[in-house]
């Protein structure tokens, strides 16, 4: 694939990138509507729109959508809170690392959702046990990235703290913990998109009714109206790229100083 | 160490080990790494508020010879003692300037920040004081709110000098200072370290392989060999401070102490091969 080399201006990206969207919807519609595609339950993208104006005054969908909002941003805050934590401590300290790296190894793998049945065992229906199954699949990029990030603090930054006088614990603190905050945030952006996919999954799963998983549910168990379910979907996408660009602002802003980290 | 070759004039020997006012010294400091020797048996003085310089060619042991001083390395053989007291750790009042500056300045903290780094504990009134002193020092004034990445090689150098001096060490050991900014910075940095280091009265150990560097800059030379390295010859250089670029650099007396260091480095039992 050749590269672009010229960036384009924020304008003609924005203009591009609806003129996409909105031709790949158009192609599709025609596809449907010509018949040259006829599957049942494939959606019209005209129908999916409307579907979504349906969406908008209706209340129960409005809170499914906070439920879900509330249920990813409180797993995404615990992965942030363990994850940063241990990651930090276990690159900062030997020991720590060769003692856990195996236990971190091992759980990594495991798949999240497939927790979440014992987690409702455990504690009960609620939002709970479904932001701890987000949680857990979040923790793991966030870990990784502080680990590596306090590992990766340069050498020649370490030492000038060092002859300041300043113990391990100030360095860690004033220098390796700061140092690696932009790996960390980097974590936490890729563990924000799994958190929302592994959210609305664990509402289909496990979830008792809330959320936007739930929404999808009982619209799918009636039937009545696939183009709903399509739509909600549309809107939890559209509420994923919507975090993203935030996130990216965000690191652009408050992390704008790792252009100046030695390679 | 070996003879002076110099006849005529000679260039003086340093004072033997009983003079009292060694800030520094060291005593049959060795290090290997490995079973590679990096430094064999250095001893030396480094005396009290006076600008002394070890120059020796590259990788001859300087930049580990100042980790040792500094107490951020062990040496596997003899002792270092810092106002008589032997280093353990990093010394209480010291600063070092890293030879990798880019890489000791925090790239998180504005030219301010980093320069107030080391001075935290103190008052905010006094630590603002200070870190405005230093950078004026330096000539960075107005260059408070840059990051330091935005900086040129030696407005950055001038900054890690800034948040040294900050500290109000009474030992500033600097490896390599100025060895990648161009002529003119390096001959403003100079005589920046000469007429802080009289303003303070502060004890300075620089390292260089610029042998003009070395006689324009010290009270001290300490010539070490090519590794594994020993002290070839300390010299005490006595041209006349105020210094400067042209004056003393025309001086015979410079040229001469500069060509007995030149012949020193480049005798044979010392020589590096090429
Ligand atoms: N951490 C280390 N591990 C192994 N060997 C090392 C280490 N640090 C330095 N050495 C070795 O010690 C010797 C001296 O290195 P050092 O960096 O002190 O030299 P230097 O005089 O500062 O050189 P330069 O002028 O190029 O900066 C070299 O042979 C080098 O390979
Ligand atoms: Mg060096």
């Amino acid at each position: 694939m050749k590269l672009l080399h010229e960036p384009l201006s924020g304008r003609s990206q924005a203009v591009l990138g609806v003129v996409g969207v909105i031709g790949t919807a158009a192609v599709w519609e025609g596809l449907i509507r010509s018949g040259l595609l006829d599957v049942a339950g494939l959606p019209l993208p005209s129908g999916v729109i409307s579907g979504v104006g349906d969406l908008l005054p209706d209340e129960t969908f409005w809170d499914a959508v906070l439920f879900t909002l509330g249920e990813w941003m409180l797993g995404l805050a615990i992965a942030t809170g363990v994850g940063v934590l241990l990651g930090g401590l276990m690159g900062a300290f030997r020991s720590l690392f060769v003692a856990f790296e195996w236990p971190v190894e091992a759980f990594r793998v495991l798949p999240s959702v497939a927790v979440g049945p014992i987690l409702v065992l455990l504690i009960g229906q609620g939002m709970l046990p479904l932001a701890l199954t987000v949680a857990l699949s979040c923790i793991w990029p966030i870990l990784l990235n502080t680990m590596y990030g306090v590992r990766g603090t340069d050498t020649t930054a370490v030492m000038t703290a060092k002859t300041f006088g300043n113990s391990d614990l100030a360095v860690l603190r004033k220098v390796k913990i700061p140092s690696a905050l932009p790996f960390a945030f980097t974590g936490v952006r890729i563990a924000a998109s799994i958190g929302l996919l592994v959210a609305v999954s664990a509402e289909l799963l496990i979830g008792g009714g809330d959320g936007i998983g739930g929404y999808i549910l009982t619209n799918t168990a009636n039937a009545t109206d696939l183009d709903l379910v399509y739509a909600a979907t549309l809107v939890a996408g559209v509420l994923g790229v919507a975090v993203n660009l935030a996130m990216a602002k965000v690191d652009d802003v408050v992390f704008g100083w790792k252009k100046g980290l030695a390679q | 160490m070996t003879e002076t070759r110099v006849t005529e004039n000679p260039v003086p020997r340093a004072a033997s080990p009983a003079a009292g006012s060694a800030e520094l010294l060291l005593d049959g400091v060795s290090r290997s790494y490995g079973d590679n020797l990096a430094v064999r048996s250095i001893s030396a003085e480094v005396p009290a508020s006076k600008i002394s310089v070890i120059v020796g060619p590259s990788g001859c042991g300087k930049s580990t010879l100042l980790r040792i001083i500094s107490g951020l390395d062990e040496p596997t053989a003899g002792r270092v003692e810092f106002e008589g007291v032997p280093v353990k750790g990093v010394p209480e009042g010291l600063a070092m300037v890293f030879q990798d500056y880019s890489r000791s300045l925090f790239p998180w903290m504005r030219v301010d920040k980093n320069v107030a780094f080391p001075i935290k504990h103190l008052p905010a009134k006094e630590r603002a004081e200070r870190v405005r002193f230093a950078i004026e020092e330096v000539g960075l004034s107005g260059k408070e709110k840059l990051y330091p990445w935005q900086m040129s090689g030696g407005m950055q150098q001038r900054v890690a000098i800034a948040r040294a001096l900050a500290s109000h060490p009474k030992l500033l050991l600097m490896d390599e200072p100025y060895a990648s900014v161009d002529a003119q910075t390096r001959a403003d940095l100079e005589d920046l370290l000469m007429r802080i280091q009289s303003e303070l009265g502060i004890t300075v150990l620089v390292v260089t392989h610029d042998i003009d560097e070395s006689v324009y800059l010290a009270d001290r030379i300490i010539v070490l060999s090519a590794p594994p390295s020993v002290v070839a010859e300390v010299i005490d250089v006595d041209l006349p401070r105020p210094r400067d670029h042209i004056a003393t650099k025309t001086d015979p007396r410079f040229v001469e102490i500069r060509g007995h260091v030149t012949r020193l480095l480049r005798s044979k039992e010392h020589a590096t091969p090429v």
